[in-house]
């Protein structure tokens, strides 16, 4: 187990910047729904090193850039085999000609180059407006050779807040539950596009609720891995599982708060599930519920005063928000007969939810405000447990559309652009997006 | 790293015995021996008064089983039957309660024995919702059994919401089957 976790610890990946005027004359209108699509190129990196590319740095740097602006839904990624310049060709400024690229249609265009000394890596990455013939940014990263689609996402990233304002989200994991086709279920995280997928469980049992810490560091997930449900923690540095909290099998879900100070959980004691605030080491500070409905699956708010939970207590399941300093809660959500599993976007505008209607599930958003919620999927199959992105901007959540299996997808916050992440051999459910990695 | 007090050194040795276990069966594969209960109420041996384990499982309940990945359904030959619910709801039908009432009385000639309810949910919904569920629909089994003269000693309670079902077609008829509560013979051995 040891050895397994400790290419996640390798996160000494460096960045230097190279001073670059600011000039961005391609913007990427994101408050638009619909708006426009920014064709853009993605080179193969250059080898700068003597040595042959075994690790396939080249293509998997610009794959993994690719993939991501695929799912970001702002690009349209123009085909490789478009491309007129041999992957050897100048990747700084003056070195090549915009016209080998303006040709093929693209607006922006990604160049870089890449070196390997042993186990260690540098990565140079550039960022250009094709039109304008400029640069918008260069960025230099160093690591571990395997950490390689790592630099890639961290990248990606950098394109999307160069053309947004705001970084995008894909130097990040998701934690979700899979069952591998068999009636047992692990706890696993990857990136976006699977890559890197690593077991945090193989206890050969039930595995539940993945939630991440604030810092990434860790994860929180239930598992009847004793016989009985209990909640427990697993640090990525260290590789250990330490179960936290009452251990007498009612634990159900868990959340830390975004300060990492506490942790929001649920209990079942008699049949009655009601919702707990545990300190971080799992010492019960506070109950926070006390009807004799189900209270269950609290998501805090990103200030940390409140949560959105689900209670039963008007008959049937519907979205709450409490008061943590006053205990008091309000309904929030008043269509539809089975509203369950919030997630409060990190903004803290929004909160996301699972809702029946016409007999299936969908995703949906509401104002925490309150008011009219929107509906983001639609169509045959279920759409359940809504995650945020770090950025609240995009969404992750599990659907069984096309019939079969469930699956892992991430759609725009308005229910654009929905593309299937994960495609195993079972069941991909119950996804957690974890904050932005370091 | 918190200092290691004897509570943290207990936490840190069970959880080396959860990694070292994997999955712990919750119980022997039936009542063991030659357990009483094997006459019905009239003396005579009847249908639903063989204590072999055949009749009662293949042993340790849904969690058990699954994970040698066997089916979780309870044998139609059991004398303890499955209770059925509506969907969100943990009440108890007219059927369900008739169902409860043969088990019960199951149970008052076989006093040995004792049983763990599982609360069990359809797919549908959201997993912590139905862990939570489920456990209403063990509960509302248990206290009925209670009123009915089982003491609430011989009953303990799971819920495995909709993670061990015993169907996975999306449809009415499987949904059905999953919303119920099961009775699993947690020991066999004769108290007395």
């Amino acid at each position: 187990m040891m050895r397994n976790f400790l290419f996640i610890a390798s996160a000494l990946i460096g960045i230097l910047v190279f001073a670059s005027p600011f000039y961005s004359a391609v913007v990427i209108d994101i408050d638009k729904p619909g708006g426009r699509i920014v064709p853009i190129a993605i080179a193969p990196l250059r080898n700068l090193s003597s040595g042959d590319d075994r690790s396939g740095i080249s293509a998997g740097v610009a794959d993994a850039i690719a993939n991501d602006m695929k799912l970001s839904g702002w690009f349209r990624v123009i085909d490789r085999s478009a491309y007129i310049e041999g992957p050897q060709s100048g990747i700084t400024p003056d070195s090549f000609d915009f016209k080998n690229w303006t040709t093929i249609g693209a607006e922006t265009l990604v160049k870089g180059g890449f070196s390997v000394q042993g186990d260690e890596l540098t990565v140079e990455l550039r960022l250009f407006d094709v039109y304008q013939g400029k640069q918008l940014v260069g960025k230099k990263y160093t690591g571990r050779a395997r950490d390689f689609r790592r630099i890639a996402h961290r990248f990606s990233d950098e394109i999307i807040n160069q053309l947004t304002g705001t970084p995008g989200p894909f130097n990040t994991r998701l934690a979700y539950v899979s069952n591998g086709g068999s009636a047992l279920k692990e706890v696993y995280f990857s990136h976006l596009d699977g890559m890197d997928k690593f077991p945090v469980t193989s206890n050969k049992s039930i595995n539940l609720s993945p939630a991440w810490s604030p810092d990434g560091r860790m994860l929180l997930y239930t598992s009847y891995g004793e016989g009985r449900r209990s909640l427990y923690l697993y640090d990525l540095t260290t590789g250990r599982h330490t179960p936290i909290g009452e251990q007498n099998g009612s634990s159900i879900g868990g959340r830390w708060s975004p300060d990492g100070q506490r942790i929001a959980v649920s209990f079942e004691r008699g049949g009655n599930t009601d919702i707990y605030i545990l300190d971080r080491s799992g010492r019960t500070i506070r109950r926070l519920t006390e009807d004799r409905g189900i209270d269950v699956s609290p998501a805090w708010s990103p200030d940390g005063n409140r949560l959105a939970f689900v209670s039963n207590r008007s008959g049937n399941p519907q979205i709450y928000l409490l008061d943590i300093a006053t205990g008091n809660a309000r309904r929030l959500t008043f269509s539809g007969s089975y509203n369950t599993s919030p997630d409060w976007s990190p903004k803290g505008d929004k909160i996301a939810y699972t809702g029946r209607v016409s007999g299936r599930f969908q995703i949906f958003t509401i104002s925490a405000q309150g008011g009219e919620p929107q509906q983001l999927t639609s169509g045959t199959g279920d759409n359940e447990d809504p995650s945020w992105a770090p950025d609240s901007r995009f969404i992750a959540f599990a659907s069984n559309r096309g019939g079969g299996r469930y699956h892992l997808y991430m759609m725009r916050e308005n229910g654009e652009n929905q593309q299937r992440l994960t495609a195993s051999g079972g069941d991909d459910t119950n996804p957690s997006w974890s904050p932005r990695l370091e | 790293m918190a200092k290691l007090n004897a509570f943290s050194y207990i936490v840190i040795v069970v959880f080396a015995l959860t990694l070292a276990a994997c999955s712990k069966t919750a119980a022997p594969t039936g009542p063991g021996g030659s357990g009483p209960g094997t006459r019905g109420p009239t003396g005579q041996p009847g249908p639903n008064d063989r204590t072999g384990s055949a009749d009662l499982g293949t042993g340790g309940g849904s969690l058990s089983e699954a994970g040698k990945g066997q089916s979780t359904e309870t044998p139609r030959t059991s004398p303890l039957q499955e209770v059925y619910f509506g969907f969100d709801s943990f009440d108890l039908s007219n059927d369900a309660r008739a169902t409860l009432k043969r088990n019960a009385d199951w149970l008052k000639t076989n006093q040995s024995v004792r049983v763990e309810i599982e609360g069990h949910c359809d797919d549908r919904g959201t997993n912590e919702y139905n862990l939570a569920l489920g456990a209403k629909r063990a509960q509302a089994a248990k206290d009925y059994l209670v009123t009915l003269g089982i003491p609430s000693e011989r009953l303990s309670t799971i819920s495995y919401g909709e993670e061990l079902p015993v169907c996975r077609e999306q449809t009415e008829d499987c949904w059905q089957k999953n919303r119920r509560a099961r009775f699993v013979v947690s020991t066999g051995r004769p108290s007395s």
